[in-house]
């Protein structure tokens, strides 16, 4: 009985607030956990096969909505927080509204992504089988600290599933101290070879063995820290791909392939075949065929902003979030990528959730911007005169507008080239979803 | 005119929280004015000499890192002296700030530091973060930055940068912030410190030309972006 007003009111909580336009997912969790604190470990123990949990800096919601989909493209039954809502409350949000009245839970395979600082609040409950670490980058110091913070903040909830493997990539020198330190077994996922120039003054990471603190040595640089690795003075090297990407394709959209079989997207960006990859070691893990992840793809598109396009009067207008510098860095190759004729509205935002220091945004490499045929630039957010001031030190000129909704329609507005790139951190994303397609509706009817 | 030379130290490691900005400032700056510069960035394993450098930028880095530079730095200590008591011109942003002192404390260890400032920085009971303001001589307008250290920094009888206005400072007690000694600057604020507060870039690059025996006023730029982009944030602050 108790069950039932509880999955009853957090389901009256969710739909109420989406009908007043707010996401409501973290109040629904929140409102269960108040009813009944031990609600995760009830429902998380009713999944049948496994829970999959995805961490990771950077492509989280898109890698846990892949892995969610090949499953259930393969037959299974898949909850999932599609949304992005990966704090203690949302994870227990996405278990209750999946549960009936009677709380039964009906699913094969949980995939959470779970943010990393909440990863030891959420294992006591819901023990992941399988963790996927997508990668590791500096991302909101005030927040989670140095990475050897995360680190130690995944290590503590990785304690609670002694029997959990790793799904790490191979090519993140810190993700794979992290993986082989934890004593978990674990699979990797990377691509051997290099793909494409990447230049060597961006800002990386965990340049030095962790074993011997000696400058490590790159063969080759993928993006980021993310690369062919070796310690000149203890000869430790990037370890073993198991799951390797050949023939890569990602500057109109991705290819790949992964054991003989060729993957295709039509969405870009070379980040993405990370995320493929990862997904793809995890349905290897379990046994589950790529040919049905192959048709899934074909049909897959990045929600919730991440390369989300809108049509807004005649105006290609692409969402893309960008909230740490490695993310960042990548949002500009793929403007780059684009050689149309473009305008960017970049909205920064310093609300909790985004991290209050703005510092980052030093980090990222605008002069990249040079090489792209950028016709204006916009700033926005409540940190619109720092993202001003930022792009005056690489000469680019912009507009300042305050308020994100006036930016963008004036951006629309006076879009000449009819393409619009969108670039923006956390808080920012949700409310700029909300309004495009709110302006696209509008234009529609 | 004599080309103005930047050092930034050990780039590969001190270089957290957007620090690299404050380098991007002093170039733009002088490139504006049309003093000619170079940047030299020097990594852990570089050799260097700062006896023509003009300005040195020591940054902050996470706590593994800083450790590693801090057995490096020993190796260069009596440069580094030789620069600062010849009037060299030093930024020094959080960890390196903290690395020019007596000692500081990682995972509860007293590590030795450079021991080139009397200051000491002492273990703390929680992470001070947040934005700061402060009053400071070197600056006629307010300077804005963002602070996040664990150590508290005693620098008993120096000079502070400023004093708080909004923020926890050195040691938490939101009374002092930074130190000044000689033409040193040695502060926790990040933002990165320079671009948002150009008077304090300026003052540098005018000392730092002084001592070059350039004494030329300094073109007067538009910084109309840098105040009003510090203006919003002291708006908000202060809750004017």
């Amino acid at each position: 009985m108790r069950m039932f007003l509880i999955v009853l009111i957090c389901k009256i909580i969710y739909y109420a607030s989406r009908f007043v336009g707010k996401q409501g997912v973290t109040l629904a969790g929140l409102i269960a956990l108040k009813m009944d604190h031990q609600i995760l470990q009830k429902l998380s123990i009713q999944v049948k096969k496994k829970i999959i949990v995805v961490c990771g800096t950077n492509g989280k919601t898109t890698t846990n909505n892949l892995i969610a989909l090949a499953l259930q493209g393969a037959n299974n039954k898949v909850i999932y927080n599609q949304t992005g809502s990966n704090m203690l409350n949302g994870i227990v949000a996405c278990f209750i509204l999946n549960t009936n009245f009677l709380g039964k839970l009906d699913a094969d395979y949980a995939c959470l992504e779970i943010d990393e600082a909440s990863l030891r609040r959420i294992m006591p409950q819901c023990k992941a089988n399988i963790l996927v670490l997508t990668n590791l980058f500096r991302d909101q110091l005030d927040r989670y600290g140095e990475i050897d913070i995360t680190m130690d903040l995944l290590n503590e909830g990785l304690k609670y599933a002694p029997e959990c493997k790793l799904i790490v990539n191979a090519d993140d020198v810190l993700s794979m101290y992290f993986a082989r330190e934890s004593g978990h077994p674990y699979l990797t996922y990377g691509i051997e070879k290099p793909v494409q120039d990447s230049k060597n003054d961006e800002m990386k990471e965990g340049q030095f063995c962790h074993y011997c603190n000696h400058k490590l040595v790159y063969n080759f640089y993928h993006y980021s820290q993310l690369g062919d690795y070796y310690c000149p003075n203890c000869h430790d090297k990037r370890q073993h791909i198991d799951v390797n990407g050949e023939n890569i394709i990602f500057k109109d959209h991705c290819e790949v392939t992964v054991n003989n079989i060729r993957l295709i997207t039509n969405y870009k960006g070379f980040y993405n075949i990370y995320n493929i990859l990862a997904s793809c070691a995890t349905l290897i893990n379990e046994n589950i065929s790529l040919e049905a992840f192959k048709k899934v793809l074909v049909n897959f598109r990045p929600e919730n902003g991440r390369l989300e396009e809108f049509n807004i009067n005649g105006t290609k207008v692409t969402l893309n979030l960008a909230k740490n510098p490695a993310g960042f860095n990548q949002n500009i190759q793929l403007c780059i990528n684009d050689t149309k004729p473009k305008d960017v509205l970049i909205v920064i935002n310093d609300n909790a959730q985004d991290g209050i220091d703005v510092s980052w945004l030093w980090d990222v490499d605008f002069e990249e911007f040079s090489k792209d045929n950028v016709d204006k630039f916009y700033t926005s957010g409540t940190r619109y005169k720092d993202m001003q001031l930022r792009l005056k030190y690489v000469d680019i000129t912009s507009e300042a507008i305050g308020n994100y909704q006036e930016a963008i329609s004036k951006a629309i507005l006076n879009s000449r080239n009819k393409n619009l790139y969108i670039l923006v951190n956390y808080t920012a994303l949700y409310p700029s979803h909300v309004y495009l397609n709110k302006l696209q509706n509008e234009k529609v009817k | 005119m004599k080309t103005f030379k930047i050092y930034h130290l050990f780039y590969d490691l001190l270089n957290l929280y957007g620090d690299r900005g404050n380098i991007a400032c002093i170039e733009k700056r002088l490139a504006w004015r049309n003093i000619p510069f170079e940047t030299y960035r020097i990594g852990i394993d570089d050799d260097f000499d700062l006896k023509d450098a003009d300005f040195v930028l020591l940054g902050g880095g996470s706590d593994r890192e800083q450790a590693i530079v801090c057995n490096r730095l020993k190796e260069i200590k009596s440069q580094l002296v030789t620069y600062i008591e010849d009037n060299g011109v030093l930024l020094a942003i959080c960890g390196g700030y903290q690395l020019l002192g007596e000692s500081y404390v990682m995972n509860d260890e007293i590590i030795e530091g450079l021991n080139i400032l009397k200051i000491k920085t002492i273990k703390g009971d929680k992470r001070l973060i947040g934005n700061v303001i402060i009053d400071s001589a070197w600056s006629n307008s307010k300077i804005v930055g963002f602070e996040n250290h664990s150590g508290k920094t005693l620098i008993n009888d120096y000079e502070p940068l400023g004093k708080v206005v909004v923020g926890y400072g050195n040691d938490g007690q939101k009374i002092d912030e930074g130190i000044i000694y000689k033409n040193v600057i040695g502060t926790y604020l990040h933002g990165p410190l320079l671009p948002k507060n150009p008077e304090v870039a300026d003052k540098l690059i005018t000392l730092a030309l002084k001592r070059k025996n350039i004494e030329i006023p300094l073109k007067k730029l538009d910084d109309d972006e840098e105040l009003m982009a510090k203006d919003i944030m002291i708006k908000r602050l202060l809750n004017m």
